[in-house]
């Protein structure tokens, strides 16, 4: 059972990490292989979304990457 | 597949804050390229095998670019299932009947037969509409509406996300709100918890419409690791209060020695259940914590996605997902991309696989196998092309398969020898068309 503590914990550690990474990374100039469609978080969004409703219909758990599907009377 | 330079600071943060709610803002070209709308279209067939689920579905997405980064997306999805799903009710030695929801007729399940309810049948329409754009110099917005019909059920919901790149980019802090106020109209109303199933025309453990909240936290972090890798971390905080039963899912009630179903004979003149079930109690409030971390990294070509997320609920789930993609391009304008999906859950507090006759009603109790303790995996592959008008087309074809176990201290008598978790067997075809103008 994750305690609220540690979950705060762990929020914290996301903060952090997200501040205090000032030296990792690339310049402006260098984003070429990032920009890349196939580089992007979610390459297909229709397909994360078709994915994600068929999960939550089927299986306890929702979301984690973007908002948990819902709106549907399966779940 | 032709290289889309970014040339704005928004757009970075545009895709970033798409990334948080499971869409991807598309790059746009180089300016004089660029296109104004971007369309995508979805056909997707599901199939589970034998009489279960069927579900055929159409999703459109409209994306509307905008000068200064702004971009407007709207999609619409209609899912037209059939089929029949488990009901929680346990496989007899023996003919079963069951009273319809509707409570305006019964069906038969044969014996050894798993107990099917094939009220399924239905046709969803979901809408979702979102705005997003820059605020300022490091800040970017967006604000949605989702909005999905059934028959029996209608969801309304809104949600916003901010977030704030530091570091030249390379790292982004999102915040996001999702609110949302689902209503169920059950056939022939929701039943009162563990209510029994009775006789037809007989609606006495049956109440009217009911109603669900739930609220969406979201707090994540993008970071550049390299210029080939990226990473992203995901807390989300998710709270469900209100009715959350399934109003279609029973348990039956059986000896506890034998592990038979209780018999019961319906009223003179009326047709009914001929044994004992009863509807499902599950409590009104669930809190769910899920942690999310997701790493792409360039090799080369191509692209290999891993994620994973961990997910805790007050209602005892615990649940692991690791998922993988790897993204092999073929030649300038063709690609695979095979994927594998793990998942396993624990099941919750109150899942039973049936009802002890003659023990006190527990407060709570579910035979939902979707609550249970099971493992599942996804294999697929996906081929896609480009054509020379610069139009996309995909197929997939996956397979997804869950296995599950009853706890040996849950299974009484006879039901040591039948299967109890029903399964899954399903396939998921899709293909997809994506052009801009």
């Amino acid at each position: 059972m994750v305690t609220t503590r540690r979950l705060g914990f762990m929020c914290m550690l996301i903060m952090v990490t997200g501040t205090a990474c000032t030296s990792m990374g690339v310049e402006p100039w260098e984003r070429d292989v990032l920009a890349k469609e196939q580089m992007h978080l979610v390459t297909d969004p229709i397909e994360a979304s078709i994915d994600d409703h068929i999960y939550f219909s089927k299986e306890a758990s929702s979301g984690g990457r973007g908002f948990g599907g819902g709106g549907c009377g399966c779940n | 597949m032709s290289e889309k330079k970014t040339g704005h600071i928004a757009q970075g943060l545009a895709a970033a804050t798409c990334s948080l709610l499971g869409t991807s803002a598309t790059l746009p070209v180089l300016a004089q390229e660029q296109p104004d709308w971007e369309f995508d279209t979805a056909l997707l067939y599901y199939g589970e095998d034998g009489d279960r689920v069927q579900d055929l579905s159409l999703n459109l997405l409209a994306k509307r670019l905008f000068p200064d980064d702004k971009i407007l997306s709207v999609g619409l999805a209609v899912d037209s299932l059939t089929g029949a799903t488990p009901s929680g009710a346990v496989p007899q030695d023996e003919l079963q009947t069951f009273t319809r929801p509707s409570g305006e007729s019964v069906y038969p399940v044969a014996a050894g037969e798993l107990p099917l309810d094939d009220t399924f049948l239905d046709t969803r329409y979901a809408l979702t509409a979102s705005w997003q754009q820059p605020l300022g110099r490091d800040y970017a917005g967006t604000a949605g509406i989702s909005f999905s019909t059934e028959y029996d059920y209608t969801h309304a919901g809104a949600n916003f996300s901010l977030s704030r790149d530091f570091n030249k980019r390379n790292t982004t802090v999102s915040l996001g709100l999702a609110l949302a106020r689902d209503d169920l109209n059950p056939v022939g109303g929701a039943p009162l918890p563990l209510a029994p199933m009775s006789d037809v025309g007989d609606l006495s453990g049956r109440g009217g419409s009911e109603s669900k909240d739930v609220v969406d936290l979201l707090l994540g972090v993008t970071q550049v690791i390299n210029e080939k890798f990226l990473v992203q971390f995901n807390y989300s905080l998710s709270d469900a209060s209100g009715y959350l039963n399934d109003p279609y899912k029973i348990l039956s009630v059986v000896d506890p020695v034998s592990g038979d179903a209780i018999d019961r004979t319906p009223a003179p003149g009326f047709e009914g259940p001929l044994h004992e079930y009863r509807f499902e109690s599950r409590p009104d409030k669930r809190t769910k914590h899920s942690l999310f971390g997701q790493g792409k990294y360039y090799l080369g070509g191509k692209v290999l996605d891993v994620s994973y997320r961990y997910m805790t609920d007050d209602w005892g789930i615990d649940s692991h997902t690791l998922d993988t993609k790897l993204f092999l391009p073929l030649g300038d304008t063709r690609y695979i991309e095979p994927h594998i999906r793990f998942y396993t859950q624990s099941e919750a507090d109150f899942y039973r696989v049936s009802l002890l006759d003659g023990e006190p009603l527990p407060q709570f109790a579910s035979a939902d196998y979707r609550l249970g303790n099971f493992d599942a995996i996804t294999a697929g592959l996906k081929y896609g092309w480009r054509s020379s008008s610069g139009r996309d087309f995909a197929v997939r074809l996956e397979y997804y398969r869950q296995e599950g176990e009853v706890p040996p201290d849950q299974r009484v008598g006879s039901q040591d020898r039948s299967s109890l978790y029903p399964g899954l067997d399903a396939i998921i075809l899709n293909f997809s068309y994506g052009f801009g103008m």
